[in-house]
């Protein structure tokens, strides 16, 4: 039988949020934003999606005078995405 | 990549498909950007040896190399400088470690130089070009290039034997063929990662 998969990573945002955090130490929302090509608004409930599970951390601070919003993944949120990919090649296979 | 706005259903095909194309573009933008500081430090590497290289030459003393600490001086500011314009381009594992590469690199050569200049003498120029070769070589390793870790090889066993072989002023022309590679470099990364 095929694994189930997260519903929370099995959305395009979501997933591609969720990829970037993967690889990176951290990173700015409007980072996020011009990698996705998302609007703020969608990658904003998306990101509280994401955080409200556990996934991602997310910080509100400032960087100079100019506001900003820092993400960065988990180790729960690492741990989902790994089961997320092993699970999708059993889906391949 | 074309916008994600929906949360529509995937396949597992599309889903690996967004994992790996968002991967892939994040670490292409993350590494283009590091290639500015190669090109940055090597066109300070170059300016500053013909500098010293001609007013040693000129004169005859000795006394220019002191000029060297104007590179560190330079150099910082323009990299914040630059680093805040791109300030949204996050870390990655690969350039953190290639910055911490360089960061040694830079306090071994500041180190060595005072002390030789204070204390011990040495050919600082062996040193330094070995030192120059080494991490050059790391940062090949890292970036999975060929062309960079073969540069590294050059520069630090050709620049060994250089340093050896020629004696004043001359030997400050090894630094200025170290720049050039190092801006090669960047301009590898640049073009890699396009």
């Amino acid at each position: 039988m095929l694994p189930k998969l997260d519903p929370l990573l099995h959305a395009e945002l979501r997933l591609a949020v969720m990829s970037i955090l993967a690889g990176v130490e951290d990173a700015d929302f409007s980072y996020l934003k011009k990698q996705t090509g998302a609007t703020s608004g969608n990658l904003s409930v998306q990101i509280e999606k994401l955080s409200a599970a556990g996934y991602i951390t997310v910080e509100k601070g400032f960087k100079g005078k100019v506001p900003c919003t820092t993400c960065k993944i988990t180790s729960e949120g690492l741990d989902a995405f790994e089961k997320y990919v092993n699970a999708l090649k059993e889906y391949l296979i | 990549m074309e916008n994600i706005e929906q949360n529509k259903e995937m396949t597992a095909l599309q889903s690996l498909n967004i994992i790996s194309e968002m991967m892939n573009n994040s670490r292409r933008t993350i590494l283009q950007n590091s290639a500015k500081h190669f090109i940055l430090w090597g066109s300070l590497l170059i300016l500053v040896s013909l500098v010293i290289y001609e007013l040693w030459h000129t004169t005859g003393s000795p006394i220019w190399n002191v000029a060297w600490f104007v590179m560190p001086a330079l150099g910082f500011p323009i990299v914040r400088i630059l680093d805040r314009k791109d300030s949204d381009v996050p870390q990655n594992k690969i350039n953190m470690n290639i910055g911490l590469i360089w960061l040694t690199y830079c306090i071994f050569t500041v180190c060595i130089s005072v002390i030789a200049m204070l204390w011990v003498p040495m050919n600082v120029s062996l040193v330094i070009v070995v030192l120059v070769g080494f991490a050059e070589c790391i940062s090949g390793f890292l970036l999975k290039n060929w062309a960079i870790t073969i540069s590294g090889f050059i520069i630090g066993i050709g620049g060994a034997v250089m340093a050896s072989m020629l004696l004043g002023a001359e030997q400050l022309l090894i630094f200025t063929v170290c720049g050039i590679m190092l801006v090669v470099t960047g301009l590898i990364i640049k073009s890699q990662y396009k």
